[in-house]
């Protein structure tokens, strides 16, 4: 007799191995296959489970869903579902590799740009569920004699990333307002450098000079002012940073600091 | 705690403004726990809005009750991750289902799967609730499944199984009567002989949905969808339950292809004219039996 451990074991192995075979299905023995076949009953779990990952996949990628076209986003999460079995409860925590994946998948590796977006999409997915921000006594940065040792915090919502993609124009092109027959040429485009931060209910994006976003890049890395200064100043000298901090402070995407 | 009475409907994110604008008019509200389990997310700062206006009922699907694994790491972070939401939350009623997720090889499968119903079942589906119970303080639901197979090992029904475990564990019951209705078709048995050997005072839910068909090596199966409207046999059977359990909370549970709010809410019209009918009768008859025992008087 299957014990409840290995019954279960072979269930979740049946529904996300793949292709279910006469032969080859483990729960066969202790089905009752009266009406319908083992491969015709685990077909249904099969079925059922992998739409329902897929449709948290979908709520996490839907621009690439759009870009790609409904059928062709199954297939490729069945592909990703398959090579990347869910091992938590939680599924906002699940696909994060999906970006990875697009990369290498055969049919869409020569879309480049599609890495970026799924990447963007993930971020937004995760500022979405952020904590938010903790209240901060900013009259303590009154206080501070030097500001060597001092490092600033970025807000838990937030998220930065670089791409050589205008992936901000091309995630605003497929939201559901976006007007319609709007082109984009990737040809010569420079790098594109977007944070992301909540405000409220709503995840935000801008896009941000290079030396702004090297000056967050050093603050999320958990580096000390001074450094994150000498960061930005190599990429702008004259990047005024002042301004720079004030406003991000004023935008909440800078949360603290410590001494 | 807020107090759960009436006919309640499935909360929506397509519908969380329309709550938050217009107030319809609804006694309670349920909620897919997992969908919140980010207090500072957008979904739960609707959520704590709405909260203030209705009572809640936190309906989880991933504390796989039926997993074999013991001292499973996925089932305990999920059941932690389901205490934190139920503490902010402070539902009126919290549920789950006779089913499992988890494997011991620490995979998941987001979806409600089938146990056989044995001892060796019996006894790990026992320790879990007690152990989910424990961790949350608080007595759960277990709600009846659908299902599309059998196993050959299965010498309990799932009525018999679902009486003991409330027995065994203290636990209450949520009657899905459209469950019932598609696990009976699926496996040939009796719709009312399930209605009927349901313990009286463990079943503290009902839940109505919809279901689809599908022919699979030429046999039909319903599958239990949550994306129509609820059916006629299937309301023929809620009536049978208000009887057999009275006006006990009744949810209109609806999980795809959602529709305007207006058609949950004539959903749970429908449920309420049942509701009201049964009362009826059977203030008639108290007041029949009365006037019968002043004659005899």
């Amino acid at each position: 007799m299957t014990t409840l451990a290995q019954l279960q074991t072979n269930f979740i192995h049946d529904c996300l191995s793949g292709t279910l075979t006469v032969d080859k299905t483990l729960m066969a023995k202790d089905l009752d296959t009266q009406f319908i076949s083992a491969r015709g009953l685990m077909g249904i779990y099969q079925h059922s489970a992998i739409a329902n990952i897929t449709n948290s996949l979908r709520l996490s990628y839907a621009v690439i869903e759009k870009l790609v076209g409904k059928d062709f986003f199954q297939l490729m999460c069945k592909s990703y579902i398959v090579k990347h079995w869910p091992s938590t409860g939680n599924m906002d925590d699940y696909g994060e590799s999906f970006s990875s994946f697009l990369a290498a998948f055969e049919q869409v590796k020569h879309l480049s740009y599609l890495e970026d977006v799924a990447q963007l999409e993930w971020l937004f997915h995760q500022s979405s569920l952020a904590n938010d921000n903790s209240y901060f006594d900013w009259t303590r940065l009154a206080k501070v004699t030097t500001s060597e040792n001092i490092t600033f915090l970025l807000s838990p919502s937030v998220s930065i990333m670089s791409s050589a993609t205008p992936v901000d124009k091309i995630w605003q092109m497929n939201q559901e307002n976006a007007p319609e027959n709007n082109e984009l040429s990737l040809d010569g485009t420079s790098d594109t450098f977007i944070v992301l931060f909540r405000q409220g209910l709503k995840t935000e994006m801008m896009t941000v000079a290079e030396s702004e976003f090297t000056f967050l890049q050093s603050i999320e890395k958990g580096l000390n002012f001074e450094t994150a200064i000498e960061s930005a100043k190599a990429v702008n000298a004259d990047i005024a940073i002042d301004d720079c901090l004030k406003k991000y402070i004023e935008l909440g995407i800078i949360s603290g600091f410590s001494i | 705690m807020q107090s759960i009475q009436g006919v309640g409907i499935s909360l929506k994110h397509q519908h969380f403004r329309e709550f938050l604008n217009n107030k319809p008019d609804v006694p309670w509200l349920e909620i897919h726990t997992e969908n919140f389990f980010s207090p500072a997310s957008t979904a739960s700062k609707y959520l704590a809005q709405i909260r203030q206006h209705y009572a809640i009922s936190a309906h989880c699907v991933g504390m796989s009750l039926g997993s074999a694994a013991i001292n499973c790491p996925i089932r305990e972070q999920h059941l932690h991750k389901i205490k934190n939401t139920v503490e902010w939350l402070q539902p009126g009623l919290v549920s789950d289902h006779l089913s499992w997720s988890a494997s011991p090889a620490g995979h998941f499968l987001p979806d409600l799967l089938p146990i056989p119903l044995t001892q060796e079942a019996f006894t790990i589906v026992a320790n879990n609730i007690r152990r989910a119970q424990d961790i949350l303080q608080r007595q759960i639901l277990v709600e009846n499944p659908s299902s599309y197979l059998t196993y050959v090992d299965s010498p309990m029904t799932e009525w018999q199984f679902l009486s003991a475990l409330a027995e065994d564990t203290g636990c209450g019951l949520l009657l899905d009567v459209n469950n019932i209705y598609v696990s009976a078709h699926n496996h040939h048995f009796d719709s009312l002989t399930y209605l009927n050997n349901m313990p009286l005072s463990a079943v503290k839910e009902i839940h109505l949905a919809g279901f689809s068909t599908e022919v699979i090596e030429g046999k039909e199966l319903y599958i239990d969808t949550h994306g129509h409207r609820v059916c006629d046999d299937v309301w023929q059977l809620y009536e049978q339950a208000i009887k057999r359990f009275g006006a006990i909370p009744t949810l209109i549970e609806w999980d795809t292809n959602i529709p305007e709010l207006a058609v949950l809410l004539d959903e749970k019209s429908k449920a309420e004219a049942i509701i009201n009918k049964v009362e009826c009768i059977e203030n008639s008859r108290h007041i029949a039996d009365a006037v019968n025992g002043q004659g005899r008087l």
